[in-house]
């Protein structure tokens, strides 16, 4: 009786440890032994491994595990997604970099990849990755309490300059994307604001409800909760077109103030060396997956945007991002170099 | 009331119940599993929710968040390897208990206690949420540096014999704590130009590998010298006079942990350092903390587990988040069409109950799975040292590479691991170094930010009444042994 607990015990533990580990790295291991890259047409044979370069949870996490579950239909292939989290994502893009260029590892990145260079974190870009399709890219949106005193940004602009540096305005960590819109509104307006950063955005947006702060510059993903439950107001959105999310706030431009689209967005990318079919083939199941009713679900119950660019247009844009993260990282003595 | 009942006939669906039963179940592996947590748990199963009904998904996700925090407490007592951060408290007197042949006992008090502590924080969720939902808005900078200096005074009591190899210990903690990129600046501090330096050191590898590897490599030497302790394992069962003398502790640390979650950026490795903290100060009889009390496992554990409760409090009535689970939760709840907030209550009622009751059934399954599988966990205690002794050390490297699918971290753990050996033979105290790390983020963090708020003026830290109230408490903490050492010598 007891001796045949204890192999069950053991045989119990052993099972679950083979099984983590086997969640771990069965399929990057397993892409060593491809040979069958030249080859288009049984491209994808095996399972694919997508990196998440942040930890599981979070807002990055969730749009891959939910994609994921769509492109497997149109791939015919089981899709394993991996965290690898760490260095403001540099960690999981930097592996999914230089993955073995076989298609069989794919990189959700973020909007970060434009941006380490400049931070000083990493010497990271997205030249050192080749694009395959943008999926989703939510704007910043200048957002303040329902009872504030302003209604828009003009009213804003205008009590900001009459209370220089008064207003403090909580960002998701200095340097982070929602930082880069604050300084951006303070540049283009000519006001001065206190920036307060927080370790992510949601910290953030709790201390604008609890009115700590006066107002954030998030994605409407993270204010979306408040603000259907009317404890907030978004002025305006950084971005050249109106939020599917919150369709009657104005953006920047509308609203009477010049600016640039800074927004945060992901995407998938794979190492750079990946034969080109493969990287349609990826594309294409991508997209077709992005346009799934689940995944549209997904991502408007949760507030997120959905922005759908080719491999192409996806490049392009990524290029912009980084020469303007160069320019603005610069102008506002960031980065760490 | 009524819709209380509703909510007791809506959750009577097979699959409802069986989907719970699940969970939790699920839950406790998890948990007991160094490295996996409870948010990697509840995020691993939220896709698979998106095709469930409401009810059904969420407390799937409910069954494995309240499980994974009693199960870490397993592997706490029984092998000395927290298996969640919440249970990081439990080892200082779970394991003692284990190696005076006490384990059945330890563990008896640690599923009652987190049942309990599970139950009381769901009903006051239950009773007085709106009520307590503003409380959590009341929690920004300085409120929370003032807490974690609380969480930190703590040292004093969890030093063990020596105030000064404490304190250390936990300075070591801090100073770990701030390698990667400073919190405010984002200034790269230690990272030798690493990149996987850059966010950090996590804890959990660090936690694994003082706690469960110095361990194990300290029986490979007993195997060795033949030096053997012999684990035996008393039947004896938890007595009621004993049990009757614990419910205080318990309740004065479900009430701990139920604030404790619903303050934003608090877990239950927080709260359950503070209940045993508090424990500790009400005991009249502290000669046994460190070495073996049941009070030292029942106050952290009926925290850790209240907090599950607690940090539903600020999700569902503000929609928000106090800590990365909550937020997954809060993901899944707004995928099912269910917009927590002050609206949810109305338009959601019958909903909102289903889940409530739920939660209360999620705590009677832990109290009937735990006290059923007592006999079955300690029979790890019967392996041999030359077989566990490997098996802990393997489940130290896939905990320590899982977390984060990273080399990196093995190496941390390993690290850790020979470092924490050299604890044990200086009799150097490993708990501090843990609550430095989880505390010394937020403490710098949130001084830094409350100075940035106040644009470098220090009356932000006197003027807040939460924050004096904590600031004095944390005083108190820290000089108390100093100052009852000294009567003591007088008297």
């Amino acid at each position: 009786m007891k001796k045949s607990m204890k192999c069950i015990g053991l045989f119990i533990v052993s099972v679950l440890m083979l099984a983590i580990a086997g969640c771990g790295n069965d399929k990057s291991e397993n892409a060593s032994d491809s040979a069958g890259s030249g080859d288009k047409t049984d491209f994808p044979s095996k399972a694919i491994t997508m990196i998440s370069p942040t930890s599981a949870g979070g807002g990055t996490d969730a749009t891959a595990r939910a994609l994921a579950a769509d492109v497997e239909k149109h791939l015919g292939q089981s899709i394993g997604v991996v965290n690898k989290p760490g260095g403001s994502g540099s960690v999981g893009m930097t592996e999914g970099a230089n993955a073995k260029p076989d298609g069989y590892t794919v990189t959700m990145v973020i909007a970060e990849l434009t941006m380490l260079e400049h931070m000083g974190v990493s010497t990271l870009n997205q030249d050192q990755m080749k694009a395959v399709a943008m999926i989703n890219l939510d704007p910043a949106a200048l957002t303040v309490p329902a009872d504030a005193p302003y209604d828009t940004l003009e009213e804003f602009i205008d009590y900001a300059k009459e209370h220089p540096g008064e207003l403090q305005v909580g960002n998701a960590g200095t340097g982070s994307i929602w930082h880069v819109a604050a300084e951006s509104l303070a540049k283009n307006a000519d006001i001065e604001l206190n920036h307060v950063p927080f370790e992510g955005a949601a910290p953030a947006v709790t201390a604008l409800v609890g009115g700590h702060v006066d107002a954030v510059t998030v994605s409407p993903a993270e204010v979306k909760t408040q603000l259907d439950a009317g404890n907030l107001k978004t002025l305006a959105i950084m971005s050249d077109k109106r939020s599917d999310i919150i369709p009657d706030v104005p953006t920047f431009t509308e609203a009477g103030l010049e600016s640039e689209t800074i927004a945060t967005w992901r995407g998938i990318t794979v190492p750079n060396d990946t034969p080109d079919e493969i990287v349609t083939i990826l594309q294409d199941a991508f997209l077709k997956a992005a346009d799934e009713e689940g995944f549209k679900k997904f991502m408007s119950s949760n507030g997120l945007g959905i922005e759908l660019k080719k491999a192409d247009e996806f490049n392009a844009f990524m290029d912009e991002n980084y020469d303007y993260y160069k320019e603005m990282f610069a102008e506002l003595g960031l980065g760490n170099k | 009331m009524s819709l209380l009942m509703e909510g007791i006939v809506n959750i009577l669906h097979w699959d409802v119940l069986l989907f719970l039963t699940f969970g939790t179940l699920l839950g406790i592996i998890i948990g007991s599993l160094p490295g996996l947590t409870s948010t990697m748990g509840v995020a691993l199963m939220l896709p698979l929710t998106f095709g469930m009904d409401a009810v059904t998904g969420i407390l799937l996700l409910i069954g494995v968040y309240f499980g994974s925090v009693y199960g870490g407490s397993l592997t706490a007592i029984l092998i000395n390897t927290p298996g969640t951060p919440a249970s990081a408290a439990t080892v200082i007197d779970g394991y003692p208990l284990t190696q005076k042949g006490k384990a059945q006992k330890a563990l008896t008090v640690s599923t009652l206690s987190c049942a309990i502590g599970g139950l009381v924080s769901v009903i006051v969720l239950i009773l007085v949420a709106p009520q307590l939902a503003n409380f959590a808005l009341k929690f920004s900078a300085p409120e929370s540096f003032a807490l974690a200096l609380f969480g930190l005074s703590i040292v004093s009591s969890i030093a063990g014999d020596s105030l000064v190899k404490g304190l250390m210990a936990g300075t070591l903690g801090l100073l770990i704590a701030s390698i990667g990129l400073d919190p405010i600046g984002g200034f790269p501090r230690f990272t030798f130009g690493m990149s996987e330096l850059s966010s950090g050191i996590n804890f959990i590898p660090i936690m694994i590998g003082l706690f469960a590897a110095s361990e194990a490599f300290k029986s490979m030497e007993d195997i060795f010298t033949e030096n053997k302790v012999k684990v035996t394992i008393d039947k004896v069962k938890l007595k009621w006079l004993e049990f009757k003398g614990l419910i205080g502790t318990i309740l004065r640390s479900a009430g701990i942990g139920t604030f404790t979650g619903m303050v934003p950026g608090a877990g239950a490795d927080i709260a359950a350092f503070v209940a045993y903290n508090e424990a500790k100060r009400f005991a009249k009889n502290k000669e046994e903390f460190g070495k073996g009390d049941l009070r030292g496992v029942a106050a952290p554990e009926a925290a850790g587990n209240s907090v599950t409760g607690g940090a539903m409090i600020p999700l569902l009535t503000l929609g928000i988040p106090g800590d990365a689970v909550t937020a997954v939760l809060l993901g899944a709840l707004m995928v099912q069409g269910l917009q927590p907030g002050p609206m949810l209550f109305e338009s959601n009622g019958p909903i909102v109950y289903t889940l409530f009751v739920g939660m209360l059934l999620a705590n009677v399954l832990l109290l009937v799975f735990g006290l059923l599988g007592i006999r079955l966990f300690t029979k790890v205690l019967l392996i041999p040292q030359t077989i566990l002794t490997p098996l802990i050390l393997m489940l130290c490297v896939v905990g320590a590479y899982s977390l984060g699918n990273n080399y990196f971290d093995i190496v941390v753990m390993f690290i850790a691991g020979v470092v924490g050996y050299f604890f044990k033979r200086f009799k150097i105290p490993a708990s501090p170094v843990i609550l430095g790390l989880i505390l010394g983020p937020m403490l710098e963090s949130n001084f830094r930010r409350a100075l940035v708020m106040s644009q470098g003026d220090l009356s932000i830290f006197y003027t807040r009444p939460i924050t004096v109230v904590l600031l004095v408490i944390a005083v108190i903490t820290l000089f108390t042994p100093l100052f009852s050492k000294k009567l003591f010598k007088k008297s």
